[in-house]
């Protein structure tokens, strides 16, 4: 198997595994099982794929191409660079994670439910390594028709309401985008993203923004978060804030910022100001939330706007800071949500006022909630301090008040996450927690204890990722040449 | 040498892991000695690092008395990985061996050591000691980490796990709400602290895209610059430190068990803040009027949490507001650039206040928990071991000879005396001031609880844990802590025999300014021993004879009960308005606009839907239109584009 291969398999592996599931008439274990298998045949194969990256050569690795519309300059064009291939690295194990979660919890309408899941899984890893704006449009719809699914069927009461409003807004943005894709193609000549020379025209950067900052979310474009987060199956939030909203954000990092250098500056303060009242806005609400995904679901906006910092700040520490981060949160919102699962399952409810004291006896849940929400506030040491140290250092050195309202974002992080912890965990039962109420299973633990383990690997050695996702000392010089 | 700076770091960490993933498999007590050898072997390697530093570095001749080279080396940076790295930043996962840390890694691991075999006495019986024991060793590793932390971010690490295992070791007992709302309190206090340091370390990165300790300390920046910096380390060391304005969660942290507290909030971790200013002394030179706020911090802190100690009536927050007061002296001392005579106080107070924590300890533990010093009259007939014990260590807090704190205090305040300064002369009449309180509070809480006839309350609810006044393993680490408390001091007596400082001199050299005479010296020391004499006096006289009524000043004996009113002052400043805007913005905002947009966009959206569904009328000629008609029209766009 050629290296360049290993990008192809990683996107149609899965997409193959859902059709085949859709195919064959399974039980509902056997069905589980085979989606698990794919899934974790994706994780091998990504560890092969990063095996194999050369990190000491610039510009794209692996690359496949093929011609498709050869006039209008479009073809099947992927490949991966060292801040998407640890991108891809997060979609498949988060996607791992969630899937093992719906296998243990086993959701009903089996074989729909595991092929969307997959399909999930290939769409995701497609926008991450597309390296056309067709495929990549593509792939960024292909991801939406599955969540809809998801969301619409497995979801909790409101699930409907939720699911609209996720349609309206994401179809918004995505139309826009197709709108500024097309103008963007027909102009250059091409949609090759590795070929397309710059722009500078500021109507196709909103274009392309607007897509990027709805699904990312930043404030005040998040009306659709709240209720998809709270409605969605809690393996469903899990790939939306850790994953989904990545893209979102990969998207201006490869997109609108290394395509449109001069509207990038030209709207960097506004772009700033946005992703400031994101993250002021974002703790604050979370700070009020009344229940466990509320809080989770706001501090996904706030870290969208810290993430947002570092990639708008167009400094070498705020872009390596940007991308630790984006996989730092990806795995503490995965391992929240699903957190916040197994609390659900055990209470029916995710609600502070009926909550409590479930540390006691439970000491592999009051553990885990422990250490992900300790290392989610960006405790010294933390992959995720280290990310943000990162990000505020780079904005830093744009202006030093972006780093003070981000300082003061944190001391808010500390207080909203102590507040979910001691909310669940700490003083009095909660009127739902009963005593029959089992700790984390063996099953559960299976899931989220590597996603845990990974993060304290990244606390070990962020430089790995700090330092490994752009080619050379300056990662502002790679953007700027485009990455080549 | 640099091994033993890795083996002190690594050992309690080791622990911490052993008993987590050990969980219940292990008994409890097995977990208690789990984390105190741990512990132990981290003192090991400090003394190993010790001897390196005094071996391989040493210059000129060496003392006969202590075999201590008159002049140690600089230390060594050791680095095991680049730890974080972005451009050409790059922060590698080091430790500085040198003579101010090896001294910082000797108190942590050797108190540490000591408290945590209390522990096993005092936790006995507790359902979660395993938990207990994880957390201490974590402790004792990120305080290690703090000392030995190679360059500043990594010292930040180390920073903010003391606050991490603070917070969880204040909220140990988690049922109880106040200890909950405690640990938060005190973890955000500090987390605010965390943030104005990554604020300076943001402005040394932007000046010099380096966080190590060297090429800082040479560089020079604009004055704004090194000024900013300045004050962002001391908004640290001000929150960890437990210092005016960011003090009030160090009582409330009393809801911990008591090794925590003889620990963490006495012992090793708020003295950081004066080991921050040693660390960093050279940026706080450049910056001179931030020392003097330092300076003054600890002057001002010193008085106010002396005189709210006055009338507390909670054993361990009256100890717990001392403490306070003494890092305000260790402050005063750093400031005004006598950093050995602020570090020397840290070692000593380092032992006597462990030792009045793990006393206080005892008594609680032989009365069933009760904390409240207005019941506890008599105790000393019943515990005389606790009772001489405690009194060594209330003579070494309050300065008077030969016991350890006489040493360290007055040389704190006899450098005030050498600035000759006006602001100099008010630090001076503040050093001499709080030793009078000093010796109030501490012979207040003494006469109340020890002397005279056993009360009711104590005969009723005294009891023994066998033959001995507490489990043997509480008995010893006390005995050799009285032991220090006592004789600790005699490393150094200023001017006359001064090992300590000059074994720091090579990390943090005394300013000259801050150098004084003999007769201030001894004026100082005169000055501060009557004074300390004239608090036990009045002590005396109110609280044992009860020939002075205690002064009616109903104004003022409600604010120190108030503590000043910073609670409540910050509630009304911080607290209420983030949690009232958070509301607003949610009804006001988030809900009617944010939200309810995506609502209304989803109706208009389904009213569209209706609307469109009529032309969906089943007929294929209806269809066949529209198609004709659509393509009829890009046909016609096409022509028009051409």
């Amino acid at each position: 198997m050629s290296a360049s291969s290993l990008t192809s398999i990683l996107i149609w592996l899965p997409i193959a595994g859902a059709l085949l599931i859709w195919l064959l008439p399974l039980s509902r274990y056997a069905t589980g099982s085979l989606a698990l298998l794919f899934s974790l045949a994706e994780v091998g194969f990504w560890i092969e794929q990063a095996a194999r990256f050369d990190f000491s050569r610039s510009g794209l690795q692996m690359a496949q191409r093929a011609n498709w519309f050869g006039d209008l300059g479009v073809s099947y064009h992927v490949g991966v660079y060292g801040f998407s291939l640890w991108l891809v690295g997060l979609t498949v194990v988060a996607m791992a994670a969630c899937t093992g979660y719906g296998f243990w919890v086993g959701r009903d309408r089996s074989r729909a439910y595991f092929g969307l899941m997959l399909l999930l899984t290939g769409a995701i890893v497609g926008v991450f390594v597309a390296q056309d704006l067709l495929v990549f449009y593509a792939f960024f719809e292909a991801m939406l028709i599955p969540l809809y699914i998801l969301i619409g069927v497995w979801g909790g009461a409101r699930r409907m309401e939720a699911t609209i409003k996720f349609v309206l807004y994401t179809m918004t943005g995505s139309l826009l985008m197709l709108a500024a894709i097309v103008v963007y193609g027909l102009k250059a000549g091409t949609f090759d993203l590795v070929d397309g020379p710059v722009s500078a025209s500021r109507w196709l950067f909103l274009g392309f923004m607007l897509a990027f900052v709805i699904k990312a979310p930043l404030f005040p474009f998040h009306g659709w978060l709240p209720d998809a987060y709270r409605e969605a199956p809690p393996e469903v939030s899990a790939v939306l804030s850790g994953v989904i909203a990545k893209a979102g954000l990969y998207g201006m990092l490869r997109i609108a910022i290394a395509k449109f250098p001069e509207p990038t500056s030209f709207y960097r303060t506004t772009v700033l100001a946005l992703a400031a009242a994101a993250l002021v806005y974002g703790s604050l609400l979370a700070f009020r939330s009344a229940d466990f995904r509320g809080v989770v679901a706001y501090s996904s906006l706030a870290q969208s706007g810290l993430i947002a910092f570092g990639l708008f700040a167009g400094t070498d520490l705020g872009f390596d800071g940007a991308v630790l981060q984006m996989v730092a949160h990806g795995l503490i919102s995965t391992s929240l949500f699903l957190i916040a699962g197994v609390v659900e399952r055990r209470t029916t409810t995710g609600e502070f006022r009926l909550l409590g004291g479930m540390a006691r006896g439970r000491p592999a849940l009051a553990t885990l909630l422990m250490t992900v929400g300790i290392i989610s506030l960006a405790v010294p040491g933390s992959a995720s301090f280290a990310g943000e140290f990162l990000i505020l250092a780079g904005v830093f050195q744009r202006a030093w008040w972006w780093s003070a309202i981000g300082a003061g974002a944190i001391v808010l992080a500390a207080m909203y996450m102590l507040r979910l912890i001691s909310g669940v965990l700490h003083e009095a039962r909660g009127s739902t927690v009963v005593d029959e109420a089992l700790d984390v299973r063996t099953g559960e633990l299976a899931l989220i204890v590597p996603l845990v383990g990974v993060l304290l690997a990244l606390s070990a050695w962020p430089a790995g990722i700090s330092h490994h996702s752009f080619f050379g000392q300056s990662p502002t010089a790679t953007v700027k040449s485009q990455f080549r | 040498m640099t091994g033993g700076a890795w083996l002190c770091l690594l050992a309690p960490l080791g622990g911490t892991i052993l008993i987590t993933l050990c969980g219940t498999r292990i008994p409890r007590v097995v977990a208690a000695w789990i984390s105190t050898v741990s512990c132990f072997v981290a003192f090991g390697g400090a003394v190993w690092a010790f001897l390196g530093v005094q071996a391989r570095h040493a210059v000129g001749p060496v003392n006969p008395v202590t075999f201590l080279p008159a002049v140690p080396g600089r230390g060594e940076i050791t680095t095991a990985w680049t730890w974080l790295q972005s451009g050409n930043f790059h922060v590698g996962l080091q430790l500085l061996v040198d003579p101010l840390s090896t001294v910082m890694m000797l108190i942590v691991s050797g108190v540490g050591a000591l408290i945590v075999l209390y522990s096993i006495g005092y936790m006995d019986g507790d359902e979660e000691e395993r938990r207990y024991f994880a957390y201490m060793s974590f402790f004792v590793f990120s305080m290690l980490l703090l000392v030995e932390g190679g360059n500043l971010l990594l010292l930040l690490v180390g920073w903010g796990l003391v606050g991490l295992s603070s917070y969880l070791l204040i909220g140990f007992w988690h049922k109880r709400p106040s200890a909950v709302q405690a640990a938060k309190k005190a973890f955000v206090m500090n987390a605010f602290g965390d943030a104005t340091m990554a604020l300076a370390f943001f402005v040394l990165i932007a000046h010099t895209h380096s966080l190590s300790f060297a090429p800082n300390f040479d560089v020079h920046l604009s004055s704004t610059a090194i000024n900013l910096v300045a004050l962002g380390l001391l908004g640290g060391a001000v929150a960890k430190s437990a210092q005016i304005p960011l003090q009030t969660w160090l009582p409330d942290a009393m809801e911990g068990p008591t090794p925590v507290s003889a620990l963490i909030h006495a012992a090793t971790m708020v003295t950081a803040g004066v080991y921050l200013i040693a660390r960093t002394h050279p940026i706080f030179e450049q910056a001179p009027t931030i020392e003097l706020i330092a300076a003054g911090t600890g002057a001002l802190t010193l008085l106010v949490a002396g005189l709210i100690a006055l009338v507390q009536t909670d054993i361990k927050r009256v100890i717990a507001y001392s403490t306070m007061s003494q890092i305000g002296y260790m402050f005063l001392g750093a400031g005004v650039g006598a950093y050995a005579n602020g570090m020397f106080h840290l070692l000593t107070h380092a032992f006597f206040k462990a030792l009045l924590f793990m006393a206080a300890g005892l008594a609680i533990h032989a009365l069933a928990g009760e904390q409240d010093i207005r019941r506890m009259r008599g105790l000393g007939q019943l515990m005389p071991f606790t009772k001489w014990c405690f009194l060594a260590g209330a003579l070494a807090l309050v300065g008077i000879p030969p016991f350890s704190g006489f040493f360290s205090k007055d040389s704190i305040v006899a450098a005030t005396a050498a600035l000759g300064t006006w602001y100099g002369w008010i630090f001076w009449v503040c050093g001499v001031a709080g030793a009078f309180l000093t010796g109030l509070y501490t012979f207040r809480l003494w006469f109340l609880v020890f002397p005279g006839e056993p009360s009711p309350f104590v005969r009723e609810h005294h009891h023994r844990h066998g033959r001995l006044e507490g489990a043997l393993t509480m008995l010893v680490p006390v005995g050799v802590l009285a032991v220090l408390a006592t004789v600790g001091g005699w490393l150094q007596w200023s001017p006359r025999w001064t090992p300590f400082t000059d074994w720091l001199a090579p990390a943090a050299r005394t300013l000259p300014v801050a150098i004084p005479t003999n007769t201030q010296e001894y004026y100082t020391s005169a000055a501060t021993v009557l004074a300390g004499l004239a608090g036990i006096a009045v002590a005396w006289a109110i609280y044992s004879e009860r020939r002075i009524a205690i002064p009616a000043a109903p104004f003022w004996r409600r604010a120190l009960e108030e503590k000043f009113y910073f609670d409540l002052l910050y509630d009304r400043i911080f607290y209420a308005p983030a949690a009232a805007v958070a509301n607003v913005l949610r009804r006001e905002f988030e809900e009617p606009v944010v939200l309810q947009t995506g609502s209304d966009l989803g109706e208009a959206a389904l009213e569209t839907g209706g609307l469109v569904r009529r032309i969906q009328t089943g007929f294929l000629r209806t269809y066949v239109l529209f198609l004709a008609a659509g393509a009829a029209g890009v046909v016609l766009a096409f022509l028009i584009a051409k």
